[in-house]
């Protein structure tokens, strides 16, 4: 359960954040489920994988996929799903102690923790761009497939 | 219709989008759609995030080129989806410019959720996020306390257009003094928690995602602009947070 917990947080965090970015009743739950999925994604992978820069990379791999296919399926932009889905993931708790350490004086700390986070960013970055572009290829490939078929003569 | 018709109707929707939180890349792409599924030869249309230059040609007449300078920001991501609807719909028929400046209007002038509700959103994030980095209730509490009042003085600071490096920073002030008092005056044991909880509600996360976009679109510029721009913010939240920090945490005796 103390794994579970964590993503009825995520979900509820990102239900209140749909509702500042002012996104409409009928996608409000769907794009509130993004941060549930991507909490759960974290969840399920902790216990094969101890690396968490790799965890986020998976999260954020799931949560675009989500995003992508629920903008195709509703036909809205990728944005109102991402964007509420990748909040719970950002490395808040990352920032501050980094901040924390530099005010303490424990300069070594403050570094590792600060390349830690920023590792962490990227991993978020990348998994973004990732999905992203795999998913403009395969667009790509299924509309050339389409004009090619319409070419030939039947 | 037009050219001027033409131009008015495709920079309106242009305006809407990228002041309510589009990326960059969708706002020249649909306004590319738009301005030829209305009737233009050509357009060119060149996008940042404070500005947009469009340039119409229509066959026999004048090219017109027209500039906006866009001034506030906020996110509302449901005038993004409606004029993406819009958008589209403008490709598949064709509908006179009265009838579609009425719609422009009507998306534009859409009211958000109530206040109350929002300000209430605002101080839940703060809540759950303090419990999902294993705070316990009366942690919660306190961070419910310190979202209103974020919310609330965020509010009245973006009324005096304040820059919002400076919002963000008190922000981060606002969260930082109210944990370390309340961890001076022993009611909670987990001050971190609750500043990490209460900024996340501060936290980027729109524009890390269409900065991201934007560079995966290749529209460099604007997705170098947005990227700074998170980061001058998280720095922004961090300089708010450490002063407190510093300043309050002796008389306490952290």
């Amino acid at each position: 359960m103390s794994y579970f917990l964590p993503c009825f947080y995520a979900l509820i965090a990102s239900f209140a954040f749909a509702i500042v970015f002012n996104i409409k009743l009928n996608k409000l739950l769907f794009s509130a489920l993004g941060g549930f999925v991507g909490q759960l994604t974290f969840a399920l992978f902790q216990l094969i994988i101890s690396n968490d820069v790799v965890l986020y990379l998976f999260a954020t791999i799931a949560i675009s996929l989500y995003a992508e296919i629920m903008a195709r399926l509703t036909s809205a932009p990728t944005t109102i799903y991402l964007a509420v889905a990748l909040i719970p993931l950002v490395p808040g708790g990352g920032m501050y102690y980094t901040m924390l350490y530099f005010i303490n004086g424990a300069m070594d700390l403050g570094i590792a923790t600060g390349v830690h986070t920023l590792l962490i960013s990227g991993a978020l970055a990348m998994g973004i761009i990732l999905v992203s572009s795999a998913v403009t290829l395969t667009r790509k490939i299924m509309l050339r497939r389409r004009h090619a078929k319409e070419k030939t003569p039947a | 219709m037009t050219v001027s018709q033409l131009s008015h109707i495709a920079m309106e929707m242009g305006v809407i989008l990228l002041s309510n939180g589009a990326e960059t890349y969708r706002v020249e792409e649909s306004m590319h759609r738009i301005c030829i599924a209305l009737g233009a030869r050509e357009a060119e249309i060149f996008c940042v995030p404070t500005t947009i230059i469009l340039s119409i040609t229509m066959a026999d007449k004048e090219p017109l080129t027209q500039t906006r300078r866009i001034h506030t920001r906020i996110i509302d991501l449901t005038k993004v989806d409606e004029i993406n609807h819009l958008s589209r719909k403008i490709c598949y028929e064709t509908l006179p410019y009265d009838e579609l400046m009425a719609e422009i209007r009507r998306i534009d002038s859409a009211p958000s959720y109530p206040y109350v509700l929002q300000v209430l959103a605002f101080a839940v994030i703060a809540q759950v996020f303090t419990l999902f980095f294993g705070g316990n209730p009366r942690d919660s509490i306190i961070a419910f306390g310190i979202g209103l009042a974020t919310k609330l003085l965020m509010d009245l600071m973006n009324r005096l257009d304040t820059n919002s490096f400076f919002i963000n920073m008190i922000g981060g002030v606002i969260a930082s003094t109210v944990a370390v008092t309340a961890s001076g005056l022993g009611l909670t044991t987990q001050m971190d928690t609750i500043i990490i909880g209460s900024i996340m509600t501060l936290v980027p996360g729109l524009v890390i995602t269409n900065a991201i976009r934007d560079i995966i679109a290749g529209d460099y510029l604007s997705g170098l602009t947005k990227g700074v721009e998170a980061l001058l913010i998280a720095a922004a939240i961090a300089a708010g947070v450490a002063v407190p920090l510093s300043l309050l945490r002796p008389f306490w005796g952290g």
